[in-house]
């Protein structure tokens, strides 16, 4: 019995997996180590899912479209739910409500959040690029807001044209 | 937690049911103004009663019908799944890899001393001791099919809290068809769906999901601490060897659809138990005590029924809605 694509997407996420980060940042911020590993799993994870998913769903094109459809697949699949600002050819924005980031314990200071909010969005976003707009360029940007209190934090993809 | 909820739901259900009841027999007592209209009343909501108990009698009697077929259907399948999926080599090579993850992560989860890794830990050693124990239950239940003495030796490997839950799973399997609720249990324990990201979600993942977290975490430290090389290569290979041994028996147990068997036996059940008896409750208690007034209805009583008349009206109105109700369920089975 051949497998639909949604078993198949499922099948993948259980392949590849990483740590959840509400166990991971107090084990890295008291050895004060490790966060290059994580940074190292966090993209290969992603490169590995967006790979897969475009060759399941057949997306062949290079453009924000193909990274709008894998990205939803993998929130959908992660349980973050997203809502979208602006989508056009060059840029997607959205805002996320809930992120991993606020999971991780209290007594976790601020700053080292920040760090590892740096790290988790750094890590995807180049995969998520490197795979899926490559060879054009892209950047990913986000407001940090959600650990700073507000209810919101917006995230943006953007395709960087070459001159 | 969920059996917490149902009570719950089904009191609050029947706590504004009774208030809604008195409300409406109080606006309804000081409506009925003659015997005649008492009189009318009384046999109106007899026959609606009478009317009810037949309808709900017939519904009972086709769930029983479908259960009866359902409870065949999986007894029919349950000899096969106890001699060829679950052969006894497949079980207790499992039971080893579980006795062998208990072992691991208990001692992790010992020495550690961050709390959310401590946590992880504690949940995975709880979910293999859960799994333990129900394989030893299929196990019993195989050894029991081919007439074989069971050894005892998985049950030596509990404590006594693990021995209780293990006694309390054998007892409750009284049909056959039954060892397939242990099946779903362990399926479900092992691949529950996981989202990774949310903590909420996290504490409700299948021991799979869990397992490969565990295995990303200790594969972090590595980086940090050497020491956990050889448990992560220990936990990836058993994972690995579980993950294809577990997955056979869900692939089986989805082709032969008995999860969704499973939930219209549940559903059947429901019906024929709690339904039911609210039901008889509604319905039965109500007509029987019409049935005793409808003689006894006189000018001269009529004022000394009138409240009860009022009650028993108002209960009609709400054992029709209760039918909608049922039909709705027994649709569903």
């Amino acid at each position: 019995m051949k497998k639909t694509a949604e078993n198949r997407i499922k099948d993948l996420f259980l392949k590849h997996s990483y740590p959840p980060v509400e166990v991971i940042i107090p084990i890295l911020e008291k050895s004060g180590r490790g966060e290059q590993e994580l940074s190292r799993q966090l993209y290969d994870t992603y490169v590995h899912l967006a790979i897969e998913i475009k060759e399941i769903l057949g997306l062949k094109d290079k453009n924000m479209k193909t990274l709008v459809k894998v990205w939803g697949i993998i929130t959908s699949f992660e349980g973050i739910k997203i809502q979208p600002i602006e989508l056009d050819d060059s840029r997607f924005s959205f805002s996320v409500a809930d992120c991993p980031m606020l999971h991780v314990g209290k007594d976790i200071p601020l700053n080292v959040k920040s760090k590892f909010c740096d790290l988790i969005c750094t890590s995807a976003g180049k995969a998520l690029l490197d795979t899926i707009l490559s060879p054009y360029r892209g950047t990913l940007t986000w407001d940090k807001a959600l650990i700073k209190g507000a209810g919101k934090c917006t995230i943006t993809f953007e395709s960087v044209k070459d001159r | 937690m969920s059996h917490l909820k149902n009570s719950l739901f089904l009191f609050s259900v029947f706590l504004i049911a009774v208030g809604i009841i008195f409300i409406l027999a109080w606006l309804y007592a000081t409506e009925y103004t003659s015997y005649a209209d008492m009189k009318t009343a009384l046999t109106t909501t007899t026959a609606v009663f009478g009317t009810l108990l037949g309808i709900i009698t017939a519904g009972l009697m086709f769930t029983q019908g479908k259960f009866s077929e359902l409870s065949s259907e999986l007894g029919e399948k349950s000899p096969d799944y106890l001699a060829d999926v679950l052969s006894l080599e497949k079980i207790q090579s499992i039971e080893t890899h579980f006795l062998t993850l208990r072992k691991a992560f208990s001692q992790l989860a010992a020495t550690t001393t961050i709390t959310e890794e401590k946590n992880l830990y504690e949940r995975i050693s709880a979910k293999t001791s859960s799994m333990f124990v129900n394989f030893a239950v299929l196990l019993n239940l195989k050894l029991k099919q081919q007439g074989l003495l069971d050894t005892g030796l998985l049950v030596s490997e509990m404590d006594s809290n693990l021995y209780k839950v293990y006694e309390k799973e054998r007892k409750s399997i009284k049909k056959e068809w039954q060892l397939f609720n242990i099946i779903r249990k362990i399926i479900s324990t092992w691949e529950a769906p996981a989202s990774f990201l949310t903590v909420k979600s996290s504490m409700n993942s299948g021991l799979q999901a869990d397992l490969k977290s565990s295995i990303s975490i200790l594969k972090l430290k590595e980086s940090v601490d050497k020491s956990s090389t050889n448990i992560r290569s220990e936990v990836t290979k058993t994972l690995s060897d579980l993950s294809d041994e577990i997955s056979e028996i869900s692939k089986r147990l989805h082709e032969d659809r008995i999860p969704q068997l499973l939930s219209q036996m549940e559903q059947a059940g429901a019906i024929r138990g709690k339904y039911f008896y609210l039901a008889v409750i509604f319905i039965t208690a109500p007509l029987l005590i019409n049935l005793l007034i409808l003689p006894q209805l006189t000018e001269a009583t009529a004022a000394f029924f009138k409240p009860i008349i009022s009650i028993t009206s108002s209960l009609s109105v709400m054992g029709v809605m209760f039918l909608l109700l049922y039909i709705h369920k027994i649709l569903n089975v």
